[in-house]
């Protein structure tokens, strides 16, 4: 029975006591002097119980107080004490437990113990099950568990294997009929007598399965005794050696010390199996434990010495529970009480049997209908009383036709069927005042009036500053408890172990096996767990506005009695009260709302307005981009770029070295040097939930893949491989953990005696890196040679770069070029030829500007590509090897003296050939001088003559239509490509065609030019500048 | 071992005479040092070796030389005048065969006489000014190498590392000025023969052998690699020596402070020179002990090498510093 149920069951007792109570003491006394007193002299006890027997009666005061006064000093003090003890150490359970939940609201408690408790509770467990285990095997043993002890049961045991005889408690009593009719029918019934027993029990349910028709004083004694064991077993710290036998294995010598072994195992045992006839058995192996253990144990220090003597002194406190009784065989007694009576007087044998067996009856009856009052609430009792008194009104009815038969059981009984009857219409009807008592909590009757009951049932009541006192001795003797333990863990640690224990077997089945077990059910908010946190709530509000009143404890309870009948549903889903505090079941309470927190805001439509946003809190932005405004990793950048200017001027020094070598070269054949500009990408949005950094390993790893990258990069790898950048980003990564560790050393380290840190933040920092194996000169060192150096040093380079390509492209302006340059044109170099010289005096050479071919054709330089000139530059680089030094010497060359213009004057002078070509030249310029070619206005010039590369001269104005077709087509490709294709043909003439005999000549070759057009790719077009 | 011990006696005397050590120092201390500077090279061909095994190469190189001591910009600025003379040199001498003009011991006496950062100009107009211009000796891990295409330097780029380094070069030189100063002509002979002293220099075998070329390292080194290391040696004796003097003079200074030698304490007039006194003793030679303790102090780990220092190794003996 575990022991959370008792609070409820006990203070339902206080409650409905007013009838049952005063039947109880009469029980009580009429049991103690049958057994105690079985001397004749006692012989107005009967007198007094037979009186008594007019139940619900008012003058049952009197009768009560007779025979109170009658039985003398001895039953009822002893039945008092042994019932107050009970009651008293319910009370302080019930107090105790009380006072811890409210301890528990004042104080967190960790899952620390959890563990622990399911691990015991599941030993406890298991012990019951091994007890039940023996027990079952037992019961294929024919002989009744009630009957072996007893020697007067023995005879009547003849008739094996029916249930009437089988002991079923004062089940039997209701069930009678039920019970001869399986017996009669037993071969037909495939169950086992022990698994009827249980179905029985079951039915019956709320009749302890200790009542025994048969003997007298069993069901009290054993229910006390299984109290007192399951007390003790409960006390997992101390009791735990004491619960199995001591096996060889542990203790080889054991069995050679202690010749009679006892253990609490073996007492559930021995109490199942009804082999406790009085307190003093049972008492006496209880100390047989200790006494054992002490023996074994001689050891002063022994730790099982100490958690036996502890055991034995909550033996003490709890040993006055039981109350002092002997069982007795029915038999027995009531040939006792008979033969009492029988000196009496002879007129009402019928009566006197028949009251005489009334109270017994009553008294055992009397605990089914209130226990199920008190758990189902009316609810439970209303549905459970129905059948019990149809089932005795059809018992009567057929008792009616076949009272022939008689007792099916053959049990001794004197009483007639009559009686029986009688017995059980009293029973219905007492029953139905019960429930009425019971359930509408009808004012007590006046028989409750009587000193004796009033002493008793007002105990409860009145008792509550006796029960307070009763817990501080409780609780002082508990700290006085050798052990360090708090008291207040230790009643936590004791009062919740079971529900602790449930709860961790319930987490634990969803991790067992250190998996996440996604097939378990999963833990769900329960109604009831929700109410209880409801009430704790309220419970805990009111505590601490009543913590001083006497009187809080009381009124508590029938709240929580009138709180758990509320409907019908609650009362079937109530499970047991939960002793946990609401904080540590987190599965079934609510949350704290902050008052900060948005409220329900609607707008004008009725829309609910989202006010989430104001309140959530992102991520702060530019974390994870590099300090734009840091001098480092701003000239970190620069140098970078740089780099990259430089890697470009460097591929186009790659190109125009390939382009000398090689005969032919391809558009494909050069990778375009294209860098992509560095760019730092912060995170997106993100909500957090607190301040601080990102954690985000993923993240924050990449954005240190970034930034080591990023220093690869600026170090000068172009490229590196991931798992190069992984290696040094783990690396890195260890180094900044230790770093910030030792940081973190030196800003915790303990406060100096004034208060102030022991670092300052200067300290704090230099230590760090101290430790870290970095020194600030290391730090300055690195800025200076490895950033600002390498930053001028990639400035010479680059500078250096580009000097080299402008020197490839136009060697001419060297050293060699002679004092008036015309050596320049000796080495064969084409700067001349492709116009790029003029690009840096900005003068438009070929006049490309001045034709607006520039816009034309988007060109950025009005150089020619060099691929056009590829032939003309590789014969120029062959030139270069062979005659290098020969030409480079500058010879000055006079200026030959302009030619005369030619005039009419003149004209003679000229050969007689020409002479009319010019005069008609003149004339036609009326006889002004003639003009030179190249003096000409441009537009006025003819374009020279050229030869293509076939040989064939082609006239100048022809021009077919195809070709014309294919021009328009080139133009398009030409605008497409941003290629400088109109060029092509200048560096021919030193003079600027006009428009159509540029057309012309661009015509002229097509195939060539389609050619090159497609194929080549300029070192021009490659510089993106 | 002994034998082995002796082979650099002269040498190494002379180069602490350079250094600024005027005694005669004993056996014990030239042989030691010997053994300090024979490690040293012994070490660093071994893991000259391992990085070009890195590379996939058996023979080393002088990048790889010069790699492990990368650190020391000054000394790898010295060293890099030091080759590109020495291309100087070679290059003057396939020109006009200068009988001994291109002996590598003459290197030092060139850089006391033309300054390396005044007169390295192109001589324009001479015949060979292309073949005098000094070369600079590019280094794997410059910067010029971050890019594909290696392009000539020009004259215009002025290096401030270079000028820092000849800073290093120059109180150098000027220290040796000053020593030199005060001496008379056959002092200042004495002096510059004692600059050439080399481990290398036409000792080429004995130093294969000394520094075991075919056990550290089974390739056959090349004339710069040998010239390098001959170079080096020179760099840790005098290093070495400059550190025991500072050791030395330490020590001085705190004996006269602290009272003296032993058997002159007590005797207060000791510390005014009387007129009668002995002549002031001459100098006492660096002894072991100062270059142990020079030693030590060079072997001292810079702070850099605290890192990782956590990780256990399984050695707990310090790997070798390169001094």
């Amino acid at each position: 029975m575990p022991t959370i149920e008792v609070p409820p069951k006990k203070a339902a007792r206080v409650i409905d006591d007013d009838y049952g109570d005063d039947e109880d003491e009469e029980d009580e006394v009429e049991k103690e002097s049958p057994l105690k007193n079985k001397t004749p002299h006692r012989a107005t006890l009967p007198n007094g119980l037979v009186s008594s027997h007019t139940p619900r009666s008012p003058n049952t005061l009197g009768p009560s107080r007779l025979v109170k006064t009658s039985t003398g000093a001895n039953g009822p003090e002893a039945a008092k004490s042994s019932e107050d003890v009970r009651k008293q150490h319910d009370e302080d359970k019930k107090i105790a437990a009380e006072k811890a939940k409210r301890s528990f609201q004042q104080m967190f408690y960790t899952f620390e113990h959890d563990r622990d408790a399911m691990l015991e509770q599941a030993k406890l467990d298991e012990l019951d099950r091994e007890v039940e285990n023996e027990i079952s095997g037992d019961a294929s043993n024919p002989q009744r568990h009630g009957d072996p002890g007893d020697p007067s049961s023995a005879p009547t045991s003849a008739q094996k294997g029916s249930l009437g005889s089988a002991d079923l408690g004062a089940s039997s009593l209701t069930l009678k009929h039920l019970i001869a009719r399986i017996d009669m029918k037993r071969h037909m019934v495939r169950a086992s007598d022990n698994q009827l027993r249980t179905l029985i029990s079951e039915v019956k349910r709320g009749r302890s399965k200790w009542a025994s028709e048969d003997r007298v004083g069993q069901e009290e004694l054993y229910e006390a005794s299984e109290k007192v064991l399951m007390e003790l077993k409960a006390m997992t710290d101390y009791a735990q050696p004491f619960l199995q036998r001591v096996s060889k294995r542990e203790a080889p010598d054991y069995f050679n010390i202690i010749k009679t072994p006892m253990d609490i195992g073996n007492m559930i045992k021995k109490l199942k199996q009804f082999l406790y006839k009085s307190k003093k058995d049972f008492v006496d192996d209880l100390y047989l434990i200790w006494a054992n253990a002490l023996k074994y144990n001689t050891d002063e220090r022994h730790p099982i010495r100490k958690k036996a003597q502890h055991m034995h002194k909550m033996c003490d406190k709890l040993v006055g529970l039981i109350p002092d009784i002997v069982v007795k065989d029915r038999a027995e007694v009531e040939a006792e009480e008979r033969r009492l009576a029988s000196l009496e007087a002879g007129s009402h044998v019928g009566d006197d049997s028949d009251e005489d067996d009334v109270p017994i009856k009553a008294s055992r009856g009397r605990k089914a209908p209130k226990k199920g009052a008190n758990k189902g609430g009316s609810g439970g009792n209303a549905r459970k009383t129905p059948p019990t008194s149809n089932g005795s009104g059809a018992v009567s009815t057929e008792k009616d036709g076949t009272s022939t038969p008689g007792p099916p059981d053959g049990r001794p009984y004197l009483q007639t069927t009559a009686s029986h009857l009688r017995n059980e219409f009293l029973r219905a009807d007492s029953e139905a005042h019960d429930i009425s008592s019971a359930g509408f909590s009808t004012p007590p009757p006046p028989g409750t009036a009587t000193p004796l009951v009033n002493g008793a049932s007002g105990h409860a009541q009145g008792s509550q500053a006796d029960g307070a006192d009763v817990v501080r001795s409780g609780q002082s003797t508990i700290i006085e408890d050798p052990d360090v333990e708090d008291a207040d863990f230790k009643v936590w640690k004791q009062v919740t172990m079971k529900d602790r224990a449930q709860a961790t077997s319930d987490r634990h089945k969803l991790f067992r096996g250190h998996n996440l077990n996604a097939d378990e059910p999963a833990l769900l908010r329960s109604k009831a767990g929700m109410r209880r946190w409801v009430r704790q709530q309220k419970l805990s509000s009111e505590n601490e506005s009543s913590l001083a009143a006497d009187g809080a404890i009381g009124t508590d309870e029938p709240d929580q009695q009138a709180g758990t009948g509320d409907t019908l549903a609650e009362g079937i889903e109530q499970e047991e009260d939960s002793t946990l505090p609401d904080y540590y079941d987190s599965l079934s309470s609510i949350p704290e709302l902050r008052s900060t927190w948005p409220s329900w805001v609607t707008d004008s439509e009725g829309f609910v307005v989202p006010q989430t946003e104001e309140w959530i809190r992102m991520f702060p932005r530019g974390h994870y981009v590099s300090n734009s405004n840091s001098h480092l990793s701003s000239k970190m950048e620069f140098n970078m770029r740089q780099m990259q200017d430089t890697r470009k001027v460097c591929a186009k020094i790659g190109i125009v070295k390939q382009m000398q070598i090689q005969a032919q070269t391809y558009q494909n054949q050069f990778q375009k040097y294209e860098p992509q500009p560095f760019e730092e990408a912060d995170v997106g949005n993100v909500v957090v939930s607190e301040d601080g950094p990102l954690m985000a390993p993923w993240v924050n790893r990449a954005a240190f893949h970034r930034s080591v990258g990023k220093i690869f990069y600026h170090a000068g790898f172009e490229d590196f491989q991931p798992s190069a950048l992984d290696a040094v980003t783990d690396i890195a990564g260890e180094y900044f953990r230790k770093l910030v560790e030792g940081y973190k050393n030196y800003c915790e380290s303990p406060q100096l005696a004034e208060g102030r840190p022991r670092f300052t933040s200067e300290e704090q920092c230099l230590h760090a890196l101290s430790e870290g194996g970095i020194a600030l000169e290391g730090l300055e060192l690195y800025v200076k040679d490895d950033v600002e150096r390498l930053g001028t040093k990639l400035g010479v380079v680059h500078e250096r770069m580009k000097a080299h390509l402008a020197d490839l492209l136009r060697p001419a302006l060297g050293d060699n070029a002679g004092a008036d340059g015309v050596g320049a044109f000796n080495d064969g170099s084409d700067q001349f030829v492709g116009g790029d010289f003029a690009e840096d005096l900005d003068e438009d050479f070929f006049g490309f500007k001045e034709l607006g071919l520039d816009q034309e054709f988007g060109l950025e330089s009005l150089s020619v590509p060099l691929h056009l000139l590829q032939n003309r530059m590789h014969s120029a680089y062959q030139a270069q090897n062979n005659n290098g030094a020969v030409s480079s010497s500058g010879i000055l060359f006079e200026t030959p003296p302009q030619y005369d213009a030619i005039t009419v004057e003149n004209l003679p002078r000229q050969i007689g050939l020409v002479q009319d070509f010019f005069r008609n030249k003149l004339r036609a310029n009326r006889d002004q001088s003639l003009v030179e070619d190249e003096e000409l206005p441009q537009k006025q010039r003819f374009p020279k003559p050229r030869l293509p590369p076939t040989g064939k001269i082609s006239s100048p104005r022809k021009r077919p239509l195809r070709e014309q077709q294919q021009m328009a087509k080139k133009k398009r490709k030409l605008e497409e490509e941003k290629k400088e294709e109109a060029n092509k043909i200048k560096p021919l003439k030193l003079q600027m065609p006009d428009r159509q005999s540029l057309e012309d000549e661009l015509g002229g070759d097509p195939e060539k030019d389609g050619q090159v057009n497609g194929a080549m790719i300029s070192p021009e077009s490659i510089t993106a500048n | 071992m002994s034998d082995n011990r002796a082979k650099y006696r002269t040498e190494i005397q002379q180069m602490m005479f350079v250094s600024g050590e005027t005694a005669d120092p004993a056996p014990e201390t030239t042989s030691m040092i010997e053994g300090i500077v024979q490690q040293q090279v012994m070490v660093m061909l071994q893991r000259a070796t391992i990085l070009a095994a890195r590379r996939g190469v058996r023979t080393i190189s002088t990048d790889d030389l010069i790699f492990l001591i990368r650190h020391d910009k000054a000394k790898v600025s010295r060293l890099r005048t030091f080759l590109s003379w020495k291309d100087v040199r070679k290059s003057a001498k396939d020109s006009e065969d200068k009988g001994g003009g291109g002996d590598a011991q003459q290197l030092d006496e060139f850089d006391l006489a033309s300054d390396p950062t005044l007169g390295t100009g192109p001589s324009v107009g001479t015949r060979n000014s292309k073949a005098n211009k000094k070369a600079k000796i590019g280094l794997p891990w410059d910067v010029s190498s971050f890019y594909s295409e290696q392009v000539p330097e020009r004259d215009d780029e002025e290096d401030e590392e270079e000028e820092e380094m000849n800073a290093a070069t120059l109180q150098r030189l000027k220290q040796a000025d000053e020593r030199t100063k005060g001496m008379n002509a056959e002092e200042y002979l004495h002096f510059s023969e004692c600059r050439q002293a080399s481990f290398t220099f036409r000792k080429g075998k004995r130093f294969r052998e000394w520094a075991g070329f075919g056990v550290v390292t089974d390739s056959k080194p090349n004339d710069d690699i040998v010239d390098i290391l001959g170079f080096l040696t020179y760099e840790i004796v005098t290093l070495l020596t400059e550190e025991a003097l500072k050791v030395k003079q330490a020590e001085d200074m705190l004996k006269r402070e602290s009272g003296g030698d032993e058997e002159k304490k007590g005797k207060k007039r000791r510390r005014e020179p009387g007129l009668f006194d002995p002549p002031e003793e001459a100098r006492t030679p660096v002894g072991p002990k100062h270059i142990q303790e020079a030693f030590r102090r060079l072997q001292k780990p810079d702070i850099k090498a605290r890192y990782m220092a956590h990780v256990p190794k399984g050695n707990w003996q310090r790997t070798l510093k390169l001094i």
